[in-house]
């Protein structure tokens, strides 16, 4: 019985568990300092619903063996574009939404094809080089957020200030149009946001069918053994830049419904380090540098923004005082060391 | 039957020159271009690029020792600068002005550096091969455990007297606290003006010293460990060295010095943003010993001393020259925050590039060998 | 291996003692001067005059009557010289103590108190 424990420890990983049940003691304590669990748990839903595609684009380079994606800003950035110009068009409702969306991609797949290619040339480096590859193209489309010639007057700085602003509201345009889509009312406090769940599951569940296809499961070979990948006649570097390029649409998709559930576009250095929590929640889901699964991605995101949400709210009731941003950077990035420090499960 | 081995030394000198140069090089140009769009005078240049030196060169000197023991760009410094300001802000605490109150400072914050640095030399040795990541995410990571001694715990588990320093709910410290105390006060230890631009002559001469320190540790027997652990680690491990204790003995001298650093720095300017100070410590460092031509396997004293010159040059010139090109002085901030990630991006992509040709080419020499031993 | 232990003890000994006198040497302390009147044992003194004020040789200021002032110092011991202004000429009618500060001490010193060679004519604070 003790070296089952052990064994489960040793698989699972401690820092999981004892989140794990940091997470339950938190929900447990909550009615006790006056949170309502009813809330508490809608928040965690939606947020999920928020947060789960960004993380889900992690998966198909974990897979290729292109490592943890540092890198996500490029989809990121291909995302903000798309709902730019879908703005700058005045397309409203689902139209607007799903514009964003398809410029998005036409973005990511550009970003992606350049991204992959480079990450091809420095195999078994990509992860240090992504995260500077990604910080200097934040960097670099903050200039160009200042001179793009943007027209439309919800995004560009009033008085005839020029470049756009810090953050654009998408209230008027697509804001909410997925989390209200046949959203249910339970009791007074819960709005389940159906459409933003549906459509997190309908992306999932194409993304799990294209991994049962043959280019799917070409790409886990290249990821888990590229030599017989290679002896089988698949391309490796082809099948990586395609896992790339599928990461980095699945991110812009993601950015976008981010966008569309938060309210608010994020430009210049906001999605400087939006890759990290999104690393942090994969990890914490049990997956690591080389092996990734959509059960990590659920499980995963659900505990990150459950710690997310519901420390916040208990610590602060009882210290009195706000250590949810401290705590944040403590989990999210303890996750990501903790990962990268483990023993490599087998040699390249 | 001998095949002809082309290796790099057979290869045009000056293309050579341009791939294992190219960052300096490039940046150089960039450079030369810009200055002369800033409509900056060259006495201003002067005297910036002196306080510049003064401020950050023991900073980007730290960073030699881990290369040199094959860890890579050492991101971990930033542990060494909170180090620091920790010390900082207990002699901020405790009134103890002057030189006094700068030495303080470094006593009382060594050891709290080198626990700093001996944590992260055991986290690096478990993540051997990713060093770089990993220390870069370990210095997020203890982003957040400063804050909870600095913004929790300060005043409550720590005793802090000096309300001035402390935020109005009564625990933890303030964003920013005046450093008027210690303010310079290694700068104008030996006063020396030359045609009214104050010379930081003590400064100068730390920097040297530590130059010279360099230099010699390389030729010591700990020195001659970490150069062999950094050319081949099993090499090392067969020769009875400590491979382990090697490695995570360079990073906390690393740290060590990077709280020296970062103590230099604040003095010269004066005042601390207590969480923003240490952030692009790492960033920044990097960067100018990456344009300053080091790479991730060779940095040399030459240089951090070039890099400080170039990179730093580029940091004033920019946003002058973002506003005279664009009339947004914003423009040239962000460019220079641009250049300064994608010079470390553009050098690691390099260096990996580089690493797997010659990977590449080791592996065909092997196997042309065995074709040619086939043959006969 | 113990004489290793040992020295490396040592080492640390003396480097606690030098923190110590950095923390002695160098921690600022404020002084406050006050010309005002002040009640000692049911006696009131009062504050006759302007003052020109010294400490540690260095000019703090003119301290007029009801007035305070405020002076830093570093270190542990200090002198303070106080001279009379009588229409607006020094006198010469100088007085002079010196203090002394262990940590974290500040100073309330009166002037009238003082020139009335009390014992009260220096308060420490904190």
């Amino acid at each position: 019985m003790k070296e089952k424990i052990k064994s489960i420890i040793n698989s699972v990983g401690l820092p999981r568990i004892i989140i794990f049940f940091f997470l339950v003691s938190l929900f447990v304590l909550a009615p006790f300092v006056g949170i309502f669990l009813d809330t508490s748990l809608n928040d965690v839903i939606v947020r999920f619903g928020m947060n789960g595609l960004l993380v889900l684009s992690l998966v198909p380079m974990v897979k290729s063996g292109c490592g943890l994606n540092f890198g996500l800003q490029l989809g990121i950035i291909a995302g903000l574009l798309g709902a730019l110009t879908s703005i700058e068009m005045e397309m409203i409702g689902f139209t607007g939404f799903f514009t964003a969306i398809g410029i998005a991609i036409f973005f990511a797949v550009i970003l992606g094809f350049l991204y992959g290619t480079l990450l091809n040339k420095i195999k078994g480096d990509e992860m240090v080089v992504a995260t500077y590859v990604g910080f200097s193209t934040v960097s670099l489309m903050c200039i160009f957020w200042l001179i793009l010639p943007f027209r439309s007057p919800n995004m560009i700085w009033a008085y005839g200030g020029s470049g756009l602003r810090t953050t654009i509201s998408t209230q008027d345009y697509w804001f909410h149009v997925l989390t209200d889509f046949f959203k249910i009312n339970i009791g007074s406090h819960i709005v389940f946001p159906t459409g933003t769940i549906l459509f997190f599951a309908l992306l999932t569940f194409l993304l799990w069918a294209f991994f049962r296809t043959k280019m799917g499961a070409a790409m886990t070979a290249v990821g888990s053994n590229p030599a017989y990948a290679k002896s089988c006649g698949v391309n490796v570097n082809k099948m990586r830049i395609v896992s790339v390029i599928l990461s980095t649409v699945i991110a812009a998709i993601g950015i976008i419904v981010y966008q569309e559930s938060f309210g608010f576009i994020q430009l210049y250095m906001a999605p400087l380090y939006m890759a990290f929590p999104a690393i942090a929640a994969l990890l914490l889901g049990g997956a690591s540098v080389r092996k990734a699964s959509i059960k990590n991605v659920i499980i995963g995101v659900f505990l990150f923004q459950g710690i997310l949400t519901m420390t916040p709210s208990v610590v602060n009731n009882i210290i009195q005082s706000d250590m949810s941003e401290t705590i944040r950077i403590i989990v999210s990035n303890g996750m990501i060391v903790y990962a990268l420090t483990r023993k490599i499960e087998r040699a390249r | 039957m001998m095949k002809k081995q082309s290796s790099t030394k057979t290869m045009n000198p000056g293309v050579y020159f341009l791939i294992n140069y190219a960052v300096p090089t490039i940046f150089t140009i960039l450079v030369a271009f810009a200055i002369p769009l800033s409509r900056l005078s060259g006495d201003y240049f002067v005297r910036e690029l002196m306080i510049r030196l003064s401020r950050n060169s023991f900073l980007i000197l730290a960073l030699l020792i881990p290369v040199m023991a094959g860890m890579g760009m050492n991101f971990g410094i930033v542990l060494g600068a909170m180090a620091g300001e920790i010390g900082l802000i207990f002699i901020t605490d405790w009134q103890i002005i002057g030189i006094s109150g700068f030495l303080l400072a470094i006593l009382v914050s060594t050891p709290i550096a080198i626990l700093f640095g001996y944590f992260a030399g055991i986290v690096l040795n478990r993540a051997k091969g990713r060093e770089m990541v990993t220390g870069f995410m370990v210095a997020f990571f203890m982003n957040g455990i400063y804050q909870l001694i600095v913004l929790y715990g300060m005043g409550n588990i720590i005793p802090i007297s000096n309300t001035n320093i402390l935020l109005p709910r009564g625990y933890g410290i303030r964003n920013a606290i005046s450093l008027l105390g210690i303010r310079q006060v290694l700068d104008k230890l030996i006063p020396l003006e030359i045609g009214g631009i104050l010379i930081p002559v003590a400064t100068f001469i730390v920097i040297a010293t530590l130059c010279v320190f360099m230099v010699w540790f390389r030729k010591t027997k700990l020195g001659q460990d970490m150069r062999t652990v950094g050319q081949d680690n099993e090499v090392a491990r067969i020769s009875g060295i400590n491979v382990e204790k090697t490695r995570v003995l360079s990073i906390v001298i690393s740290t060590v010095l990077a709280c020296y650093g970062q103590i230099i720095f604040l003095q010269n300017i004066g005042t601390m943003n207590t969480y923003n100070s240490h952030e692009q410590v790492g960033v920044f460092a990097i960067a100018a010993l990456l344009v300053g031509g080091a790479s991730v396997a060779k940095a040399s004293i030459l240089n951090v001393f070039i890099g400080v010159i170039l990179f730093h040059t580029m940091f004033v010139v920019s946003p002058r020259a973002g506003k005279e090109l664009m009339g947004q002085a914003q423009l040239g901030e962000y460019f220079r925050v641009f250049v300064s990630y994608g010079v470390i991006a553009f050098s690691l992509a390099l260096y990996a590039w580089r690493k797997r040709v010659e990977k590449e080419n080791e592996r065909k020499k092997v196997m042309d060998y065995r074709k040619s031993i086939l043959v006969k | 291996m113990r004489k290793r232990i040992i020295i490396r003890i040592a080492l640390i000994a003396v480097l606690i003692l030098i923190g110590i006198f950095l923390y002695t040497t160098g921690q600022e302390h404020t002084v406050l001067i006050d010309n005002k009147n002040i009640i000692v044992n049911d006696n009131t003194y009062n504050t006759s005059t302007v003052y020109k004020v010294w400490v540690d040789n260095q000019e703090i200021g003119v301290i007029e009557k009801d007035k305070r002032m405020v002076a830093t110092v570093t270190g542990v011991s200090h002198k303070i010289v106080i001279e009379a202004i009588s229409n607006q000429v020094l006198s010469g009618e100088k007085h002079e103590r010196i203090f002394k500060f262990k940590n974290n001490e500040g100073a309330v010193i009166n002037i009238p108190a003082m020139i009335n060679s009390l014992n009260e004519w220096i308060n420490k604070t904190k």
